[in-house]
């Protein structure tokens, strides 16, 4: 699985550098150039620069949120996995259909209060004020923290693949140039800029993918012509579990359902909402939203591989080719550039979250957990944003491989270090302060020890079994247990605002 | 606690226990374990379920009308999973299909991919004043919100 996530910094895209995809790639960045601007003179505070002054309405934070959730792989390396894996490779993205509800009910509501009752800007803010601890919010910032250096790095190389096969400027100059844009609107307008390229940059995924998926259903002669295709030459491809065993495929659906709790790009989203009461209606429009990116998933796997076994493709030279392939020779050009200004999006889209985030635990929750406060948040914000995104583009611009074992690990790590302190503990009042440590402690060895081991060659865990999900079950476990051990020992009682924020 | 939210909290370990003893199968059998699979296929939409009712508890009335909506997908994801492990393998060029896909297909992406869709977001919308938040709820915490800001500007000063 972990291969795959990270396939699009694995793979060389062909050059798509025509005069239509250059023109539609410079209006993109134009575009993000004027929204920036804008955001740059809205943005005064740190309140502003970390959660745009909880002002956003319910519709941009959705697609915003929609824009954040999924990145290149849903467009490269997603389309690619279910190529080759056949309906195994949807248990990764199936499991949208529950977490949008499971987010709102678990966390969104609990966050969005104690924002309004605490002023809370960050996740490990959260963390602070349930346990009233500064080693639980100084323990997951750093947890935080690790996984977003292996995130931004990944993140950074894919802007350069994509950047390159847009422009034909070489990898070193596409990544530069991507962090470059990426940084320019984070600096300058903070989460504000971020939250509203998001918006342009999730709207363009979504009409992107909806046409590409329309596009393939069209050329194919529909659903069921692709799958009578399909099952006369390979019928294990459209089986439920497709060429994974089903312990791999239902080992995805747990790690993606239950690990989107600690997603901090999402998480850190709730913060921003102008008016809590609107939550009603964000699981359904986000739910929805995200099904209408992900057609492009599902479509172009299965569409190339119809096309690949009818002949009506050439084969590919990697799986990662399939939307290449199939956007550069069979549709028109425009739709190809829409596409490949897509995947640009997703990938500044997530770089952006992750800079922004990564700053405010540098300048807000670092300094908290040591007993200090940052006098001026909003210029250090700054100064952070640019020390990370530069830092980010001089890692990427190292080994491939080196790369990718940084990004191996973003997702594993956030779900076992956050899902039991952040979403269990916002939930149970037994949850105690050791509890919440142990899990963070116990969530973040876990998953560098066996992904370390694993890049080492050291250790290979079986089909359907995954560092991530192993970490996620461990610290969760680890959670309960620590938890109910010293319930009877704990220090403080939980603070009268956030146990009113637990029981409503 | 409650009731409902003591019973989510107890489900939630039990049924995360219960993955962690599927995946200890499959490493000791080097993935060979026949086991694996059918423990997951009933633990994991569990585990899913509780959590969501543990966030959806509110006070002491518990989880209200959302009951129906939890156990019916529940009980999707449940049988969808153990469908697609029971039902023989029967996919071919000959096989009928189900709204473009051979029936198992079917069942994985239109029942456990969409169903949830159309029950749980509007489950959430529907009952969102009754169990989630009311403008009185919201009121409280901004009252509280209040108070906080001025004990800071006190301390501060």
């Amino acid at each position: 699985m972990t291969e795959r996530v990270i396939a699009l910094t694995q793979t060389a895209l062909p050059s798509a550098a025509q005069p239509a995809v250059i023109t539609v790639g410079l209006l993109y960045f134009a575009v993000i150039v004027g929204i920036s601007v804008w955001a740059a003179r809205r943005t005064r505070t740190a309140n502003d620069f970390f959660v745009a002054g909880k002002g956003i309405g319910l519709v941009a934070l959705t697609v915003a949120s929609v824009s954040v959730s999924v990145s290149g792989f849903a467009f490269i390396g997603g389309p690619g996995f279910v190529y080759t894996a056949g309906l195994g490779a949807v248990y990764i993205v199936l499991p949208a259909a529950v977490t949008n509800v499971m987010g709102a009910w678990v966390l969104a509501k609990r966050m969005r209060l104690l924002g309004e009752a605490r002023g809370l800007i960050t996740i490990p803010d959260a963390i602070g004020a349930r346990y009233d601890s500064r080693a639980a919010q100084g323990v997951s910032a750093i947890a935080i923290l690790i996984g977003i250096i292996g995130y931004m790095a990944t993140n950074a190389l894919a802007m350069g693949v994509v950047i390159n096969a847009i422009f034909g400027v070489g990898l070193g100059w596409g990544i530069w140039i991507g962090m470059g844009v990426t940084l320019a609107y984070s600096a300058s307008g903070g989460i504000l800029a971020g939250i509203y390229n998001d918006v342009f940059q999730g709207t363009l995924m979504g009409i992107a993918s909806v046409l590409v998926f329309v596009f393939v259903l069209k050329l194919a002669g529909g659903l069921g012509a692709i799958s009578q295709t399909i099952l006369q030459h390979d019928p294990l491809f459209l089986s439920p579990w497709g060429k994974l065993t089903p312990l791999a495929a239902l080992s995805f659906f747990f790690v993606f359902s239950m690990g989107s709790l600690g997603q901090p790009q999402a998480v850190h989203k709730y913060y921003m909402l102008r008016d809590p009461l609107q939550l009603k209606w964000y699981p359904l429009l986000k739910t929805l939203g995200l099904i209408l990116v992900l057609l492009l998933y599902f479509g172009v796997g299965v569409g190339v591989k119809a096309f690949v076994v009818s002949g009506r493709l050439a084969p590919l030279a990697s799986p990662d080719q399939a939307t290449p392939a199939l956007l550069l020779t069979a549709t028109p050009i425009v739709l190809a550039a829409l596409v490949f200004s897509g995947v640009a999006a997703a990938t500044m889209s997530a770089a952006n979250s992750f800079i922004n985030i990564g700053a405010a635990i540098v300048t807000h929750d670092l300094p908290i957990a040591l007993g200090r406060r940052v006098k001026n948040e909003l210029r250090w914000g700054r100064a952070v944003t640019i020390l990370i995104a530069v830092a980010a583009a001089i890692t990427a611009q190292q080994s491939g491989a080196m790369v990718a074992f940084l990004g191996i690990f973003g997702w594993g790590l956030f779900a076992s270090t956050l899902v039991p302190a952040l979403a269990v503990g916002l939930n149970w009042q037994g949850a105690t302060t050791a509890g919440a440590i142990s899990s963070i402690l116990t969530g973040l060895f876990i998953t560098l020890a066996l992904e370390t081991a694993s890049y080492l060659k050291l250790f290979k865990f079986p089909a359907g079994v995954t560092a991530s999900a192993v970490a996620m079950v461990a610290s969760l476990l680890v959670f309960f247990a620590v938890s109910w051990l010293t319930s009877r020992g704990r220090d403080q009682p939980i603070a009268e605002d956030v146990k009113l924020v637990m029981e409503l | 606690m409650t009731r409902a939210r003591r019973a989510a909290v107890v489900v939630l370990f039990v049924s995360i226990a219960t993955i962690a003893i599927a995946y200890g199968a499959a490493l000791v059998t080097r993935g060979a374990s026949t086991l694996a699979p059918w423990i997951a296929a009933i633990a994991v939409p569990i585990s899913l379920i509780a959590i969501m009712i543990l966030g959806a508890v509110r006070g002491d009335k518990g989880i209200g009308r959302l009951g129906i909506p939890f156990g019916f997908v529940a009980l999707i994801l449940i049988v969808g999973f153990l469908a697609a492990l029971i039902l023989p393998a029967t996919e071919s060029s000959t096989s009928s299909l189900w709204l473009g896909l051979p029936m198992r297909a079917a069942i994985v992406i239109y029942g456990i991919g969409v169903l949830p869709i159309i029950v749980l977001p509007v489950a959430y919308a529907l009952t969102f004043e009754t169990q989630t938040l009311s403008a009185q709820d919201l009121e409280r915490v901004r009252e509280l919100g209040r108070s906080n800001a001025r004990n800071q500007a006190q301390s501060d000063t």
